[in-house]
Protein backbone atom coordinates (compact mmCIF):
# COMPACT_ATOMS: atom_id res chain seq x y z
CA UNK A 1 0.00 0.00 0.00
CA UNK A 2 1.75 3.06 -1.84
CA UNK A 3 -0.34 5.62 -1.36
CA UNK A 4 -3.50 5.73 1.55
CA UNK A 5 -6.42 5.66 -0.06
CA UNK A 6 -7.99 9.22 0.36
CA UNK A 7 -11.65 8.78 1.80
CA UNK A 8 -14.41 11.21 0.14
CA UNK A 9 -17.97 11.39 1.33
CA UNK A 10 -20.01 13.53 -0.46
CA UNK A 11 -22.02 15.61 1.97
CA UNK A 12 -24.96 18.01 1.38
CA UNK A 13 -23.61 21.76 1.59
CA UNK A 14 -26.85 22.66 3.45
CA UNK A 15 -25.24 20.49 5.94
CA UNK A 16 -22.84 24.00 6.77
CA UNK A 17 -26.11 25.83 6.95
CA UNK A 18 -28.14 24.22 8.87
CA UNK A 19 -26.27 22.15 11.04
CA UNK A 20 -22.46 23.67 11.64
CA UNK A 21 -23.31 26.73 11.33
CA UNK A 22 -26.30 27.02 13.82
CA UNK A 23 -24.73 24.70 16.78
CA UNK A 24 -21.75 27.49 16.70
CA UNK A 25 -24.65 30.52 16.77
CA UNK A 26 -26.20 29.02 19.62
CA UNK A 27 -23.52 28.21 21.44
CA UNK A 28 -22.17 31.74 21.05
CA UNK A 29 -24.93 33.08 22.07
CA UNK A 30 -25.29 30.72 25.50
CA UNK A 31 -22.43 32.28 26.01
CA UNK A 32 -23.41 35.58 25.86
CA UNK A 33 -26.40 34.66 28.07
CA UNK A 34 -25.01 33.61 30.70
CA UNK A 35 -22.45 36.11 31.17
CA UNK A 36 -25.14 38.53 31.33
CA UNK A 37 -27.44 35.64 34.19
CA UNK A 38 -24.10 35.57 36.32
CA UNK A 39 -24.72 39.38 36.54
CA UNK A 40 -28.02 39.19 37.34
CA UNK A 41 -27.42 36.38 40.09
CA UNK A 42 -24.32 37.52 41.52
CA UNK A 43 -25.19 39.15 45.03
CA UNK A 44 -23.53 42.03 46.18
CA UNK A 45 -20.74 40.72 48.48
CA UNK A 46 -21.56 41.41 52.41
CA UNK A 47 -20.37 44.30 53.92
CA UNK A 48 -18.18 43.63 56.72
CA UNK A 49 -18.60 44.63 59.96
CA UNK A 50 -16.50 47.00 61.62
CA UNK A 51 -15.16 44.64 64.33
CA UNK A 52 -14.75 42.07 61.23
CA UNK A 53 -12.37 44.60 59.42
CA UNK A 54 -10.61 45.56 62.75
CA UNK A 55 -9.69 41.96 63.09
CA UNK A 56 -9.03 41.75 59.10
CA UNK A 57 -6.61 44.88 59.15
CA UNK A 58 -4.95 44.00 62.68
CA UNK A 59 -3.77 40.96 60.84
CA UNK A 60 -1.73 42.52 57.75
CA UNK A 61 -0.79 44.76 59.90
CA UNK A 62 1.23 42.08 62.01
CA UNK A 63 2.28 41.11 58.30
CA UNK A 64 3.64 44.47 57.42
CA UNK A 65 5.85 44.40 60.64
CA UNK A 66 6.94 41.64 59.86
CA UNK A 67 7.89 41.96 56.28
CA UNK A 68 8.86 46.00 56.08
CA UNK A 69 10.91 45.51 59.73
CA UNK A 70 13.77 46.42 57.99
CA UNK A 71 13.20 50.35 57.96
CA UNK A 72 12.67 51.01 61.60
CA UNK A 73 15.31 51.81 64.36
CA UNK A 74 15.72 49.02 66.60
CA UNK A 75 14.09 50.29 69.48
CA UNK A 76 10.87 51.43 67.90
CA UNK A 77 10.68 47.53 66.51
CA UNK A 78 11.27 46.05 69.88
CA UNK A 79 8.26 47.98 71.17
CA UNK A 80 6.10 47.45 68.00
CA UNK A 81 6.91 43.60 68.47
CA UNK A 82 6.78 42.91 71.92
CA UNK A 83 3.08 44.96 71.36
CA UNK A 84 1.64 43.05 68.81
CA UNK A 85 2.95 39.82 70.00
CA UNK A 86 0.77 40.70 73.31
CA UNK A 87 -2.08 41.91 71.84
CA UNK A 88 -2.04 38.61 69.47
CA UNK A 89 -1.95 36.40 72.05
CA UNK A 90 -4.12 37.95 74.26
CA UNK A 91 -6.99 38.39 71.30
CA UNK A 92 -7.18 41.62 71.28
CA UNK A 93 -8.08 42.04 67.95
CA UNK A 94 -10.96 39.56 67.41
CA UNK A 95 -13.86 40.41 66.07
CA UNK A 96 -15.48 37.65 68.50
CA UNK A 97 -13.98 36.84 71.51
CA UNK A 98 -16.45 35.15 73.22
CA UNK A 99 -16.02 32.42 70.54
CA UNK A 100 -12.30 32.33 70.86
CA UNK A 101 -10.56 28.59 72.29
CA UNK A 102 -14.46 27.00 71.10
CA UNK A 103 -14.48 24.83 68.10
CA UNK A 104 -15.69 25.84 64.20
CA UNK A 105 -19.06 25.81 64.37
CA UNK A 106 -20.93 23.87 61.71
CA UNK A 107 -20.60 25.67 58.33
CA UNK A 108 -23.88 24.52 57.23
CA UNK A 109 -25.52 26.55 60.00
CA UNK A 110 -23.69 29.69 59.72
CA UNK A 111 -25.88 31.99 57.06
CA UNK A 112 -22.52 33.65 55.55
CA UNK A 113 -21.01 30.23 54.58
CA UNK A 114 -24.32 29.00 53.32
CA UNK A 115 -24.59 32.02 51.13
CA UNK A 116 -21.20 31.56 49.42
CA UNK A 117 -21.96 27.79 48.82
CA UNK A 118 -25.22 29.46 46.88
CA UNK A 119 -23.63 31.46 45.00
CA UNK A 120 -21.64 28.65 43.73
CA UNK A 121 -24.64 26.63 43.14
CA UNK A 122 -25.55 29.22 41.11
CA UNK A 123 -22.65 29.55 38.99
CA UNK A 124 -22.99 25.44 37.83
CA UNK A 125 -26.48 25.41 37.96
CA UNK A 126 -25.92 28.10 35.23
CA UNK A 127 -23.50 26.44 33.43
CA UNK A 128 -25.47 22.83 33.53
CA UNK A 129 -28.84 23.62 32.76
CA UNK A 130 -27.98 24.78 29.31
CA UNK A 131 -25.22 22.63 28.54
CA UNK A 132 -27.61 19.61 29.15
CA UNK A 133 -30.25 21.25 27.25
CA UNK A 134 -28.21 22.15 23.89
CA UNK A 135 -26.45 18.29 24.15
CA UNK A 136 -30.04 16.99 24.31
CA UNK A 137 -31.00 19.11 21.19
CA UNK A 138 -28.12 18.04 19.40
CA UNK A 139 -28.31 14.78 20.20
CA UNK A 140 -32.00 14.37 19.23
CA UNK A 141 -31.56 16.35 15.61
CA UNK A 142 -28.14 16.00 14.68
CA UNK A 143 -27.01 13.15 16.03
CA UNK A 144 -24.73 11.00 13.23
CA UNK A 145 -24.28 13.94 11.03
CA UNK A 146 -20.36 14.21 9.74
CA UNK A 147 -20.33 18.15 8.91
CA UNK A 148 -16.81 19.06 8.34
CA UNK A 149 -13.40 17.73 7.21
CA UNK A 150 -10.49 19.28 8.84
CA UNK A 151 -8.00 20.50 6.45
CA UNK A 152 -4.99 18.84 8.23
CA UNK A 153 -4.39 15.06 8.87
CA UNK A 154 -4.51 13.66 12.51
CA UNK A 155 -3.39 10.79 14.29
CA UNK A 156 -6.19 8.37 15.35
CA UNK A 157 -5.60 8.81 18.93
CA UNK A 158 -8.68 12.36 17.84
CA UNK A 159 -11.48 9.38 16.79
CA UNK A 160 -13.18 9.49 20.08
CA UNK A 161 -12.88 13.38 20.65
CA UNK A 162 -13.92 14.18 16.79
CA UNK A 163 -16.33 11.52 15.79
CA UNK A 164 -18.57 10.65 19.37
CA UNK A 165 -21.90 9.66 17.91
CA UNK A 166 -20.60 8.33 14.79
CA UNK A 167 -20.00 4.51 15.14
CA UNK A 168 -18.12 3.99 12.33
CA UNK A 169 -14.14 2.15 12.56
CA UNK A 170 -12.90 3.05 9.41
CA UNK A 171 -13.55 6.61 8.71
CA UNK A 172 -11.06 8.66 8.74
CA UNK A 173 -10.30 11.02 12.03
CA UNK A 174 -9.90 14.12 10.12
CA UNK A 175 -14.07 14.31 9.74
CA UNK A 176 -15.90 15.62 12.36
CA UNK A 177 -19.17 14.69 13.65
CA UNK A 178 -21.65 17.10 14.72
CA UNK A 179 -21.42 16.23 18.64
CA UNK A 180 -17.71 16.50 18.30
CA UNK A 181 -18.47 19.89 17.14
CA UNK A 182 -20.66 20.56 19.68
CA UNK A 183 -17.67 19.74 22.18
CA UNK A 184 -14.77 21.33 20.54
CA UNK A 185 -16.93 25.01 20.76
CA UNK A 186 -17.94 24.72 24.40
CA UNK A 187 -14.47 24.45 25.05
CA UNK A 188 -12.92 26.37 22.64
CA UNK A 189 -15.16 29.62 22.29
CA UNK A 190 -12.71 31.73 25.60
CA UNK A 191 -11.07 33.61 23.07
CA UNK A 192 -14.40 34.56 20.88
CA UNK A 193 -16.03 35.53 24.14
CA UNK A 194 -13.14 37.55 25.14
CA UNK A 195 -13.56 39.61 22.26
CA UNK A 196 -16.90 40.23 22.07
CA UNK A 197 -17.55 40.48 26.55
CA UNK A 198 -13.96 41.54 27.67
CA UNK A 199 -11.42 39.64 29.37
CA UNK A 200 -13.21 39.10 33.04
CA UNK A 201 -16.12 37.61 31.63
CA UNK A 202 -18.14 34.84 32.86
CA UNK A 203 -19.00 32.71 29.80
CA UNK A 204 -17.36 29.95 30.60
CA UNK A 205 -16.73 27.40 33.16
CA UNK A 206 -13.11 28.29 34.22
CA UNK A 207 -13.32 31.81 35.06
CA UNK A 208 -16.20 31.50 36.87
CA UNK A 209 -14.58 28.76 39.39
CA UNK A 210 -12.21 31.61 39.96
CA UNK A 211 -14.64 34.14 40.47
CA UNK A 212 -16.44 32.09 42.73
CA UNK A 213 -14.39 32.89 46.47
CA UNK A 214 -11.85 35.71 45.64
CA UNK A 215 -9.05 35.98 48.61
CA UNK A 216 -9.89 33.06 50.16
CA UNK A 217 -6.76 32.60 51.55
CA UNK A 218 -6.34 35.45 53.36
CA UNK A 219 -9.06 35.11 56.10
CA UNK A 220 -11.75 33.40 54.64
CA UNK A 221 -14.53 31.69 56.84
CA UNK A 222 -13.31 28.67 56.90
CA UNK A 223 -9.92 29.97 58.85
CA UNK A 224 -10.17 30.32 62.35
CA UNK A 225 -9.04 34.10 63.22
CA UNK A 226 -7.34 33.33 66.81
CA UNK A 227 -4.86 31.15 64.67
CA UNK A 228 -3.93 33.01 62.41
CA UNK A 229 -3.21 35.80 64.96
CA UNK A 230 -1.09 33.55 67.01
CA UNK A 231 0.89 31.81 64.10
CA UNK A 232 1.47 35.41 63.30
CA UNK A 233 2.46 36.30 66.52
CA UNK A 234 4.59 33.25 66.11
CA UNK A 235 6.09 34.73 63.00
CA UNK A 236 7.67 37.97 64.71
CA UNK A 237 8.89 36.57 67.84
CA UNK A 238 11.30 34.35 65.92
CA UNK A 239 11.75 37.37 62.69
CA UNK A 240 15.63 37.81 62.33
CA UNK A 241 15.92 41.17 62.38
CA UNK A 242 18.54 43.47 60.52
CA UNK A 243 17.85 47.67 60.15
CA UNK A 244 18.59 48.92 56.93
CA UNK A 245 19.50 52.18 57.83
CA UNK A 246 22.45 50.99 59.21
CA UNK A 247 25.36 52.44 57.60
CA UNK A 248 23.97 53.67 55.51
CA UNK A 249 25.82 56.77 55.42
CA UNK A 250 29.03 54.95 54.18
CA UNK A 251 26.63 53.49 51.58
CA UNK A 252 25.87 56.56 50.26
CA UNK A 253 29.42 57.75 50.30
CA UNK A 254 30.77 54.53 48.52
CA UNK A 255 27.65 55.27 45.77
CA UNK A 256 28.94 58.93 44.69
CA UNK A 257 32.78 58.04 45.58
CA UNK B 1 5.19 72.24 34.79
CA UNK B 2 4.77 68.32 34.82
CA UNK B 3 2.30 67.05 32.42
CA UNK B 4 -1.44 67.26 33.43
CA UNK B 5 -3.49 64.02 33.48
CA UNK B 6 -7.21 63.40 34.48
CA UNK B 7 -6.64 59.99 34.43
CA UNK B 8 -3.59 59.93 37.55
CA UNK B 9 -3.53 63.24 39.04
CA UNK B 10 -0.50 63.65 41.22
CA UNK B 11 -1.27 64.18 44.89
CA UNK B 12 -0.33 67.38 44.88
CA UNK B 13 -0.91 69.37 42.35
CA UNK B 14 0.51 72.95 41.84
CA UNK B 15 -2.44 75.75 41.20
CA UNK B 16 -2.18 76.05 37.32
CA UNK B 17 -2.13 72.58 36.63
CA UNK B 18 -5.69 72.32 38.42
CA UNK B 19 -6.84 75.54 36.57
CA UNK B 20 -5.85 73.78 32.96
CA UNK B 21 -7.42 70.37 34.26
CA UNK B 22 -10.60 71.89 35.13
CA UNK B 23 -10.75 74.18 31.88
CA UNK B 24 -11.67 70.56 30.60
CA UNK B 25 -14.53 69.91 32.50
CA UNK B 26 -17.02 72.22 29.49
CA UNK B 27 -15.71 68.86 26.69
CA UNK B 28 -16.13 66.18 29.01
CA UNK B 29 -19.55 67.74 30.27
CA UNK B 30 -20.71 67.66 26.62
CA UNK B 31 -20.73 64.50 26.03
CA UNK B 32 -22.71 61.41 27.86
CA UNK B 33 -20.46 58.06 28.76
CA UNK B 34 -23.70 56.41 29.45
CA UNK B 35 -25.43 55.88 26.12
CA UNK B 36 -29.01 57.43 26.13
CA UNK B 37 -30.35 54.29 23.61
CA UNK B 38 -32.75 52.44 24.69
CA UNK B 39 -31.52 49.21 26.64
CA UNK B 40 -30.12 46.34 24.91
CA UNK B 41 -28.79 48.94 22.33
CA UNK B 42 -27.23 50.95 25.33
CA UNK B 43 -24.98 47.66 26.03
CA UNK B 44 -23.50 47.22 22.66
CA UNK B 45 -22.85 50.87 21.76
CA UNK B 46 -21.63 52.41 25.43
CA UNK B 47 -18.42 54.14 25.64
CA UNK B 48 -18.42 54.23 29.21
CA UNK B 49 -15.44 52.50 31.14
CA UNK B 50 -13.31 52.14 34.30
CA UNK B 51 -11.50 55.09 33.60
CA UNK B 52 -14.37 57.49 32.38
CA UNK B 53 -15.52 57.42 36.47
CA UNK B 54 -11.96 58.23 37.70
CA UNK B 55 -11.64 60.74 34.88
CA UNK B 56 -14.81 62.25 36.48
CA UNK B 57 -14.37 62.25 40.18
CA UNK B 58 -10.22 63.52 39.53
CA UNK B 59 -12.62 66.84 37.64
CA UNK B 60 -14.88 66.92 40.29
CA UNK B 61 -11.52 67.66 42.41
CA UNK B 62 -9.91 69.84 40.22
CA UNK B 63 -13.08 72.08 39.52
CA UNK B 64 -13.76 72.44 42.82
CA UNK B 65 -10.39 73.74 43.59
CA UNK B 66 -10.56 76.15 40.91
CA UNK B 67 -14.16 77.58 42.10
CA UNK B 68 -15.81 76.12 39.41
CA UNK B 69 -19.01 75.22 41.09
CA UNK B 70 -21.49 75.08 38.48
CA UNK B 71 -19.28 71.84 36.68
CA UNK B 72 -18.56 70.51 39.95
CA UNK B 73 -22.78 69.85 40.83
CA UNK B 74 -22.89 68.94 37.28
CA UNK B 75 -20.37 66.45 37.55
CA UNK B 76 -21.50 65.29 41.27
CA UNK B 77 -25.09 64.82 39.56
CA UNK B 78 -23.79 62.61 37.00
CA UNK B 79 -21.87 60.43 39.60
CA UNK B 80 -25.04 60.10 41.10
CA UNK B 81 -27.69 59.19 38.75
CA UNK B 82 -24.95 56.28 37.58
CA UNK B 83 -23.84 54.97 41.28
CA UNK B 84 -26.86 55.57 43.75
CA UNK B 85 -26.80 58.51 46.24
CA UNK B 86 -26.25 55.62 48.63
CA UNK B 87 -22.82 54.53 47.22
CA UNK B 88 -19.61 54.95 49.61
CA UNK B 89 -17.71 57.21 47.10
CA UNK B 90 -20.87 59.27 46.21
CA UNK B 91 -21.53 60.28 49.98
CA UNK B 92 -17.77 60.94 50.44
CA UNK B 93 -17.83 62.99 46.92
CA UNK B 94 -20.91 65.45 47.85
CA UNK B 95 -19.45 65.61 51.42
CA UNK B 96 -16.64 67.14 49.75
CA UNK B 97 -18.51 69.34 47.16
CA UNK B 98 -21.19 70.87 50.20
CA UNK B 99 -17.47 71.53 52.48
CA UNK B 100 -16.20 73.43 49.29
CA UNK B 101 -19.43 75.39 49.01
CA UNK B 102 -19.88 76.05 52.58
CA UNK B 103 -18.35 79.31 53.38
CA UNK B 104 -18.87 80.22 57.23
CA UNK B 105 -18.29 77.62 60.00
CA UNK B 106 -22.11 77.34 60.55
CA UNK B 107 -22.60 76.17 57.18
CA UNK B 108 -19.77 73.63 58.40
CA UNK B 109 -21.10 72.63 61.59
CA UNK B 110 -24.08 71.48 59.31
CA UNK B 111 -22.19 68.95 56.90
CA UNK B 112 -20.25 67.69 59.88
CA UNK B 113 -23.88 66.97 61.54
CA UNK B 114 -24.98 65.57 58.42
CA UNK B 115 -21.26 63.33 58.37
CA UNK B 116 -22.33 61.94 61.72
CA UNK B 117 -25.67 60.96 60.70
CA UNK B 118 -24.19 58.90 58.13
CA UNK B 119 -22.11 57.36 60.35
CA UNK B 120 -24.34 56.57 63.04
CA UNK B 121 -26.55 54.41 60.33
CA UNK B 122 -23.33 52.82 59.31
CA UNK B 123 -20.23 52.77 60.66
CA UNK B 124 -18.06 51.02 57.99
CA UNK B 125 -18.16 54.19 55.85
CA UNK B 126 -14.50 54.71 56.20
CA UNK B 127 -14.46 57.76 53.24
CA UNK B 128 -16.65 59.49 55.19
CA UNK B 129 -14.90 59.17 58.62
CA UNK B 130 -11.95 60.44 56.47
CA UNK B 131 -14.21 63.86 55.47
CA UNK B 132 -15.35 64.37 58.95
CA UNK B 133 -11.54 64.63 60.05
CA UNK B 134 -11.14 67.16 57.48
CA UNK B 135 -14.32 68.96 58.45
CA UNK B 136 -12.74 68.81 62.46
CA UNK B 137 -9.49 70.09 60.82
CA UNK B 138 -10.57 72.91 58.86
CA UNK B 139 -13.36 74.04 61.42
CA UNK B 140 -9.65 74.83 63.96
CA UNK B 141 -10.05 71.75 66.27
CA UNK B 142 -6.88 69.76 65.46
CA UNK B 143 -6.97 67.90 68.98
CA UNK B 144 -10.82 66.38 68.14
CA UNK B 145 -9.57 65.34 64.91
CA UNK B 146 -6.39 63.70 66.48
CA UNK B 147 -8.81 61.64 68.44
CA UNK B 148 -11.23 60.89 65.64
CA UNK B 149 -8.46 59.80 63.38
CA UNK B 150 -7.14 57.46 66.65
CA UNK B 151 -10.74 56.36 66.56
CA UNK B 152 -10.42 55.36 62.56
CA UNK B 153 -6.89 53.82 62.73
CA UNK B 154 -7.97 51.72 66.01
CA UNK B 155 -10.49 49.87 63.58
CA UNK B 156 -8.44 50.20 60.18
CA UNK B 157 -4.62 49.80 61.26
CA UNK B 158 -3.14 50.10 57.99
CA UNK B 159 -4.86 52.85 56.30
CA UNK B 160 -1.55 54.66 55.16
CA UNK B 161 -3.61 58.27 54.53
CA UNK B 162 -4.70 58.67 58.22
CA UNK B 163 -1.45 57.50 59.47
CA UNK B 164 0.20 60.11 57.19
CA UNK B 165 -2.29 62.86 58.64
CA UNK B 166 -2.11 62.31 62.00
CA UNK B 167 1.60 62.31 61.93
CA UNK B 168 1.13 65.77 60.13
CA UNK B 169 -1.48 66.73 63.12
CA UNK B 170 0.76 65.58 66.18
CA UNK B 171 3.45 67.49 64.26
CA UNK B 172 1.76 70.83 63.89
CA UNK B 173 0.76 70.12 67.72
CA UNK B 174 4.94 69.60 68.05
CA UNK B 175 4.07 66.43 69.70
CA UNK B 176 7.29 64.54 67.85
CA UNK B 177 7.70 61.42 69.30
CA UNK B 178 3.58 60.70 68.30
CA UNK B 179 4.17 62.19 65.19
CA UNK B 180 7.57 59.87 64.62
CA UNK B 181 5.42 56.81 65.35
CA UNK B 182 2.59 57.76 62.82
CA UNK B 183 5.50 57.88 60.24
CA UNK B 184 6.78 54.60 60.92
CA UNK B 185 3.65 53.28 60.29
CA UNK B 186 3.77 54.86 56.90
CA UNK B 187 6.91 53.37 56.58
CA UNK B 188 6.27 49.74 57.56
CA UNK B 189 3.39 49.93 54.62
CA UNK B 190 5.31 51.61 51.86
CA UNK B 191 9.11 50.78 52.52
CA UNK B 192 10.44 52.13 49.96
CA UNK B 193 8.71 55.71 50.18
CA UNK B 194 11.51 58.42 49.59
CA UNK B 195 9.09 61.01 50.65
CA UNK B 196 8.23 59.54 53.56
CA UNK B 197 11.90 58.65 54.34
CA UNK B 198 12.22 62.19 54.18
CA UNK B 199 9.36 63.73 56.17
CA UNK B 200 10.34 61.27 59.17
CA UNK B 201 13.92 62.64 58.76
CA UNK B 202 12.30 66.28 58.97
CA UNK B 203 10.41 65.20 62.11
CA UNK B 204 13.31 63.51 64.14
CA UNK B 205 15.78 67.16 63.18
CA UNK B 206 12.88 69.28 64.17
CA UNK B 207 12.26 67.09 67.65
CA UNK B 208 15.42 67.99 69.23
CA UNK B 209 17.87 69.99 66.96
CA UNK B 210 20.66 69.65 69.75
CA UNK B 211 20.88 65.76 70.52
CA UNK B 212 23.35 63.67 69.01
CA UNK B 213 21.05 60.60 68.74
CA UNK B 214 18.36 62.14 67.33
CA UNK B 215 20.35 64.22 64.10
CA UNK B 216 22.06 61.11 63.37
CA UNK B 217 18.82 59.15 62.72
CA UNK B 218 17.42 62.09 60.93
CA UNK B 219 20.79 62.38 58.36
CA UNK B 220 20.31 58.47 57.75
CA UNK B 221 16.95 59.14 57.33
CA UNK B 222 17.93 61.63 54.95
CA UNK B 223 20.68 59.32 53.15
CA UNK B 224 18.00 56.88 52.96
CA UNK B 225 16.04 58.67 51.11
CA UNK B 226 18.57 59.93 49.06
CA UNK B 227 19.99 56.21 48.29
CA UNK B 228 15.84 55.70 46.98
CA UNK B 229 16.11 58.53 44.87
CA UNK B 230 19.30 59.80 43.97
CA UNK B 231 17.70 62.87 42.59
CA UNK B 232 15.51 63.98 45.35
CA UNK B 233 15.91 67.54 45.77
CA UNK B 234 14.15 67.96 49.60
CA UNK B 235 16.89 64.85 50.51
CA UNK B 236 19.53 66.63 49.77
CA UNK B 237 18.34 69.88 51.69
CA UNK B 238 17.73 68.13 54.36
CA UNK B 239 20.81 66.24 54.77
CA UNK B 240 22.58 68.99 53.81
CA UNK B 241 20.73 71.10 56.90
CA UNK B 242 21.45 67.78 59.14
CA UNK B 243 25.23 67.40 58.56
CA UNK B 244 26.17 71.01 58.70
CA UNK B 245 24.84 70.76 62.46
CA UNK B 246 26.54 67.31 63.25
CA UNK B 247 29.20 68.70 62.09
CA UNK B 248 30.08 70.95 65.39
CA UNK B 249 28.21 68.07 67.73
CA UNK B 250 31.09 65.50 66.33
CA UNK B 251 34.23 67.31 66.66
CA UNK B 252 33.29 68.29 69.78
CA UNK B 253 34.69 65.31 71.24
CA UNK B 254 32.96 65.58 74.65
CA UNK B 255 29.63 65.75 73.35
CA UNK B 256 30.16 62.42 71.61
CA UNK B 257 31.51 60.91 74.76
CA UNK B 258 28.63 62.27 76.70
CA UNK B 259 26.39 60.14 74.66
CA UNK B 260 26.79 56.62 76.24
CA UNK B 261 23.72 56.18 78.17
CA UNK B 262 21.75 52.98 77.12
CA UNK B 263 18.83 54.47 75.61
CA UNK B 264 20.55 56.91 73.24
CA UNK B 265 23.37 53.62 71.68
CA UNK B 266 19.31 51.95 70.37
CA UNK B 267 20.16 53.92 67.33
CA UNK B 268 23.69 52.49 66.60
CA UNK B 269 26.49 54.76 66.97
CA UNK B 270 26.92 58.39 65.82
CA UNK B 271 28.40 58.71 61.93
CA UNK B 272 31.85 59.67 61.40
CA UNK B 273 32.94 62.83 61.00
CA UNK B 274 34.60 61.84 58.19
CA UNK B 275 31.59 60.54 56.06
CA UNK B 276 29.40 63.62 57.56
CA UNK B 277 31.93 66.09 55.76
CA UNK B 278 31.69 64.21 52.89
CA UNK B 279 27.85 63.94 52.73
CA UNK B 280 28.16 67.44 53.22
CA UNK B 281 29.42 68.22 50.57
CA UNK B 282 27.91 65.97 48.33
CA UNK B 283 24.61 67.68 49.37
CA UNK B 284 26.08 71.16 48.42
CA UNK B 285 27.52 70.04 45.50
CA UNK B 286 24.12 68.25 43.98
CA UNK B 287 21.63 71.33 45.53
CA UNK B 288 24.48 73.10 43.42
CA UNK B 289 23.88 71.10 40.18
CA UNK B 290 19.88 71.18 40.88
CA UNK B 291 19.77 74.71 41.07
CA UNK B 292 22.02 75.47 37.83
CA UNK B 293 20.00 72.55 35.84
CA UNK B 294 16.71 74.17 36.80
CA UNK B 295 17.98 77.80 36.51
CA UNK B 296 19.25 76.91 32.60
CA UNK B 297 15.72 75.62 32.37
CA UNK B 298 16.88 71.51 30.99
CA UNK B 299 14.03 69.28 30.18
CA UNK B 300 14.78 66.69 32.20
CA UNK B 301 14.26 69.01 35.58
CA UNK B 302 11.54 71.33 35.01
CA UNK B 303 9.40 68.86 37.09
CA UNK B 304 10.60 70.36 40.08
CA UNK B 305 9.06 72.00 42.77
CA UNK B 306 9.89 76.05 41.91
CA UNK B 307 9.17 77.12 46.02
CA UNK B 308 11.69 73.79 46.46
CA UNK B 309 14.61 75.34 44.22
CA UNK B 310 14.14 78.59 45.57
CA UNK B 311 14.42 77.69 48.92
CA UNK B 312 17.63 75.33 48.02
CA UNK B 313 19.01 78.56 45.95
CA UNK B 314 18.72 80.29 49.31
CA UNK B 315 20.31 77.82 51.30
CA UNK B 316 23.32 77.73 48.94
CA UNK B 317 23.67 81.24 49.11
CA UNK B 318 23.67 81.77 52.66
CA UNK B 319 26.57 79.15 52.96
CA UNK B 320 28.51 81.09 50.46
CA UNK B 321 27.84 84.15 52.64
CA UNK B 322 29.21 82.52 55.76
CA UNK B 323 32.12 81.12 53.93
CA UNK B 324 33.02 84.44 53.00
Amino acid sequence: MAQPIVQTIHRDPALFWWILLPITVVMVLTGILRHYAMILLQTAPKKQTLPQIRQQRSLVRGINLRTNARVLPPASFQARKAFMVSAYQEGKFLADPEARGKPRPNPMSDPAAMEGMMGMMKGNMAMMVPQTLIMGWINAFFSGFVIMKLPFPLTPQFKSMLQSGVGTRDLDVRWVSSLSWYFLTLFGLQPVYNFILGSNNSATQSTQQMAANPGAGMMGPEQDPDKLFLSEAENLEVLEYRWVLEGVEDRLVAKFA
Amino acid sequence: MSHANLLAPPSSIPPPTALSLSQKAPLILSSSPTSSLPWPLSLLFSRESPESWTIHENLLLSSLRTGDDKAARQILDRLTTRFGAANERVVALRGIYEEALATTPAELEKVFQGYEKILREDPTNLAVRKRRVAVLKSLGRPADAITALTVLLEHSPTDLEAWAELGELYAAQGLWSQAIFCLEEVLLVLPNAWSAHAQLATLYYLSTPSSLSTLSLSLRYFCRSIELNDSYLRGYYGLKLASQKLIPLLSDSTSVKRNNNPEEEEAGPPPKLATVKKLEELATSKLAEIVRQYGAGNKGWAGLDEAEVIAARALLDRDGKMER
